[in-house]
């Protein structure tokens, strides 16, 4: 069983939802789910957003999920799995019946489960018992979160019905040997107790009808008693950083500067790293600007159903992060790159915050939902994130000028990219993306990318954006809609009535992925600077600045620091290639929980005292930091 | 969790190898044929199976098959009427078919380093249980009980300890045994306090999320049980074992590393020492198995 293990842990497969720890940056990966669990969980996900994106329920059912390992939909699924009738819940989508949606879903998922339990029960071995059970169990897990946020002592009691149901199903053995007989008593006693709960929450003929959809048991919902449900998000998710880690290349870095030397600096990018800024669910889910953002550049693998169309976007003003924030525009845009942030300005796709603390802001408090930061906050966010510079590029010389290593085909096409073109109003490409000033010029331009949101509308200027760096973030444009740097070209060719030839456009496009070259655009790890050893490093400088911020007496910009750093480390320690020393960093992750606890105690002393244990338990086991 | 296996998966997928390529001299008049044992989604697995294959025909030469079978005695049985000439095979059944049919250790995989791995008795850190003889009238759960490190490794323990006097009076010490079905759901039963601990591989950890990984430790290890291996039938052609055993072992370099993935993932695969399954040997007598 040993490579089953490794496999599900190598192939990312943990347990539950996608879904952090309080405070946690490092995300759960979760278990494949069987379709109609997914397709269940998908549904009250996306039936609780604002406007309900019927599309993506009906999707939810009909196609499998993103990154599923089935090859079906859950309908087409369940009409090779299983005898129950879907109709209900086909035509209570195709009504847009939010209520009778639910009620559907909900009874054809507890029904699942009966037959299933049904089959183990019916089966004449244990192999086939166990086989059902497990069935019924990864269905049940599509309840099994909100039953033990809502009635956690009925959980307890069925994870022990669960237990027992699994035990009595006996063994097959192995190879003849050690087979062990089913119990069937035990499991139809088991069964009772799941099965009556099932009736009783789930199999309602008249649940009532529910402001938010969840699988909160109906017994606990008809009391009207607020439950808090764990953060989670649904099937097909995908926050986790991207793979292979762009570079991170910070300007006092390549100088030669400690960042423990810079505090405001090593504080901005913790909070950069920070879910703790931002408020729910983003926070509770472990989201901070470098999850989008990964080393200041692009998280490509972010997805998010019903707020991402594709990876690498999403809506930050849509119905989940925060609903007062809500446009109700189903308009998810490609995630930009940082880097070179301080020469890039203004902000944001259309260029609307001249000022990069008021972007940052504005992310925190209306994107995010997030408490209203501190100056000190918005001070050394923005003082990390002006250190971010471009991808160093050999072929480029700083004033946007090719070198001698650049190739052929780049020489020529940066011929065309200077050429005037009649279609562009006699302007060429350099006119916007000037290569003396890192490719862009600072401007707004309807360029024809946007469709207009009504008629005569002017909403479709954009700010010019940056080609350094490009090669690594495709897809391009403001919605990610072009897959290359060739289809960019083909696409200004064809709108703008270009007349390039074949030859032209590849060449062109040879210059851009010049200009958008790096010299090493990833993170290179190996068995010694390994993940973990980089995010140690980080997490360690973070803390330095409590040797600012103790002495300063600074109790809320110490616990945002703690309650980030301390949690993370511990969770990064789970990703430790040298698993023998994670208990030293669980250690060291305490040791800051109790700064952190001790500044909430108001025990100055007892804080100074952790902080200076953690420092020299932090050098103590650094060279087994990976 | 497995959806279950139907006719559709039990197909044998298509021969990877192609009539045009260069056909092996060697005595196999057939394709090589192998027996995958399902851990996780069929469907998925087929994938894999397609896609291993047809890269282990171009390495050996000559055409490959995979198919899937119900079990470990599915695939026995195949081994020994020929309709299987190697399989992937967990360290208990191999000892059984080795016993049955003479079945022959390829190749072990590897996991961080080794060959090999342990079994561990995990318990919640804020439980108090510092040792064994602590859970004593306790409940526990283990994989299953036919599980090396999620059952019979981690029990040894409680008998070297001198708590539990064979497999057969484990019920004596304990307050209740379970059998939870893998190593994740023994786990997350400790986990979440349905009961006081758990036996399970020494990274069975691991498959909880980061933070219950924080919060739960290990009390004992047992001694290192040999990994997966692969294994094939007595009668195979030595000449074809070889070949297949350094195609495999190409999987260790750099520009192959990939493709372990449609193989249940190790870290890479190292000739098999058939003298390092004396201790599962010696294991499944004690437990009445051989």
């Amino acid at each position: 069983m040993i490579h089953h293990v490794l496999r599900v842990i190598l192939c990312a497969i943990v347990t539950a939802s996608v879904l952090a720890g309080p405070s946690s940056a490092t995300p759960a990966k979760e278990a494949p789910w069987l379709p109609e669990a997914a397709a269940y969980r998908l549904t009250l996900f996306l039936g609780n957003l604002a406007p309900v994106p019927w599309d993506k329920v009906e999707q939810a059912w009909s196609e499998p999920y993103r990154g599923s390992e089935y090859r079906l939909g859950a309908f087409d699924w369940l009409e090779r799995e299983s005898a129950i009738e879907v109709a209900d819940l086909s035509d209570a989508i195709g009504r847009q019946d939010r209520h009778a949606v639910h009620l559907a879903a909900t009874r054809l998922i507890a029904l699942r489960i009966e037959e299933e339990l049904d089959a183990a029960i019916a089966a004449d071995n244990p192999a086939v018992s166990q086989q059902a059970v497990a069935t019924a169990k990864e269905l049940y897990r599509a309840f099994a979160d909100h039953i033990k946020a809502a009635d956690p002592s009925a959980a307890r009691t069925l994870g022990r019905a669960w237990l027992e149901l699994n035990n009595a199903t006996g063994s097959a053995g192995v190879l003849g040997a050690g087979a062990k007989d089913r119990n069937v008593k035990e499991m139809t006693d088991a069964r009772a107790e799941i099965s009556a709960y099932l009736a009783e929450n789930y199999l309602v003929a008249d649940p009532a009808p529910r402001q938010t959809l969840t699988a909160v048991p109906e017994a606990i919902a008809r009391t009207g008693q607020p439950v808090e449900l764990p953060a989670a998000l649904p099937p097909g998710s995908d926050i986790f950083d991207q793979d292979p880690l762009p570079l991170l290349v910070l300007n006092f870095e390549e100088q030669g500067i400690d960042e423990t030397d810079l505090p405001l600096i090593a504080y901005g990018d913790m909070l950069f790293d920070s879910a703790e800024i931002f408020g729910g669910p983003a926070r509770d889910l472990g989201i901070a600007c470098s999850t989008c953002h990964n080393r200041s550049d692009i998280n490509q693998r972010f997805f998010i159903p019903g707020a991402s169309h594709q990876p690498g976007a999403v809506d930050v003003d849509g119905a989940f992060f925060n609903p007062m924030f809500n446009d109700r525009r189903d308009d998810p845009i490609d995630i930009p790159s940082l880097r070179g942030l301080r020469f890039t300005g203004p902000y944001g796709r259309d260029g609307r915050f001249a000022s990069l603390r008021d972007f940052s802001r504005n992310v925190i408090v209306n994107e995010f939902a997030g408490e209203e930061p501190t100056p000190f906050m918005l001070d050394a966010l923005v003082a990390y994130m002006t250190e971010f510079d471009f991808l160093p590029n050999s072929l480029v010389t700083g004033d946007g000028q090719l070198t001698e290593a650049a190739p052929d085909a780049a020489r020529r096409g940066e011929v065309v990219f200077n050429r005037p073109f009649a279609g562009m109003g006699n302007q060429s490409c350099a006119s916007c993306h000037t290569p003396s000033g890192n490719f862009l010029d600072r401007k707004s331009h309807d360029i024809g990318s946007v469709a207009a949101a009504y008629e005569e509308s002017h909403a479709g200027a954009l700010d010019t954006p940056t080609l350094l760096g490009t090669l690594y973030t495709a897809p391009y444009f403001h919605d990610g809609a072009l897959p290359t740097l060739a289809s960019v070209v083909d696409w200004f060719d064809e709108t703008k009535n270009l007349g390039l030839s074949g030859a032209e456009r590849s060449d062109l496009t040879a210059y851009l992925e010049t200009v958008g070259a790096a010299d090493e655009p990833y993170e290179d790890f190996d068995t010694a600077n390994t993940p973990f050893r980089l995010a140690f490093a980080e997490l360690t400088t973070f803390a330095s600045t409590l040797d600012t911020l103790l002495p300063k007496r600074d109790a809320r910009h110490i616990l945002v620091l703690t309650d980030t750093v301390a949690a993370d480390l511990a969770a990064d320690a789970g990703t430790m290639a040298n698993l023998s020393s994670r208990p030293e960093v669980y250690a060291l992750a305490e040791r800051l929980a109790e700064v952190g606890a001790a500044v909430r105690a108001e025990d100055w002393a007892a804080a100074e005292t952790s902080w200076s244990l953690f420092k020299t338990d932090a050098a103590a086991i650094e060279d087994k930091a990976f | 969790m497995m959806p279950r296996l139907n006719r559709r998966h039990l197909l044998i997928l298509a021969a990877a190898g192609l009539a045009s390529q260069p056909m092996s001299a060697l005595a196999q008049s057939g394709p090589l044929r192998l027996a995958f044992i399902p851990q996780e989604n069929p469907d998925k697995l087929l994938g894999d199976i397609e896609a291993i294959t047809a890269w282990l025909s171009s390495e050996i030469g000559m055409p490959v098959e995979g198919f899937v079978t119900i079990d470990h005695a599915a695939a026995v049985e195949a081994l020994r009427n020929g309709d299987a000439d190697i399989s992937f095979m967990g360290a208990l059944p191999f000892v059984l078919a080795e016993r049955e049919i003479g079945a022959i250790p390829l190749l072990s995989e590897v996991y961080r380093d080794a060959p090999s791995y342990t079994g561990r008795v995990f318990v919640r850190r804020d439980s108090g249980f510092k040792t064994l003889a602590d859970l004593e009238g306790r409940d526990i759960a283990f994989a299953d009980p036919i599980s090396e490190s999620g059952y019979m490794y981690p029990l040894a323990e409680f008998e070297r300890a001198g708590l539990v006097s064979s497999p057969d009076a484990a019920e004596d010490f304990f307050g209740r045994i379970f059998f939870a079905g893998g190593y994740q759901q023994a786990m997350q039963a400790m986990a979440e306090g349905l009961v006081d601990a758990a036996g399970a591989s020494q990274y069975a950890d691991l498959l909880l999320t980061p933070e219950q990984q924080s919060q739960v430790t290990w009390i004992a290890e047992s001694d290192a049980i040999p990994s997966h291996v692969v294994i094939a039938r007595p009668e195979l052609d030595a000449e074809l074992r070889e070949n297949f055993v350094a195609a495999m072992m190409k999987l260790n370099m750099p520009e192959h590393r990939d493709k372990l993935r449609y193989l249940y993932g190790p870290d890479g695969y190292v000739e098999a020492d058939p003298s390092g399954f004396d201790g599962v040997r010696t294991m499944a007598q004690r437990f009445g198995l051989l």
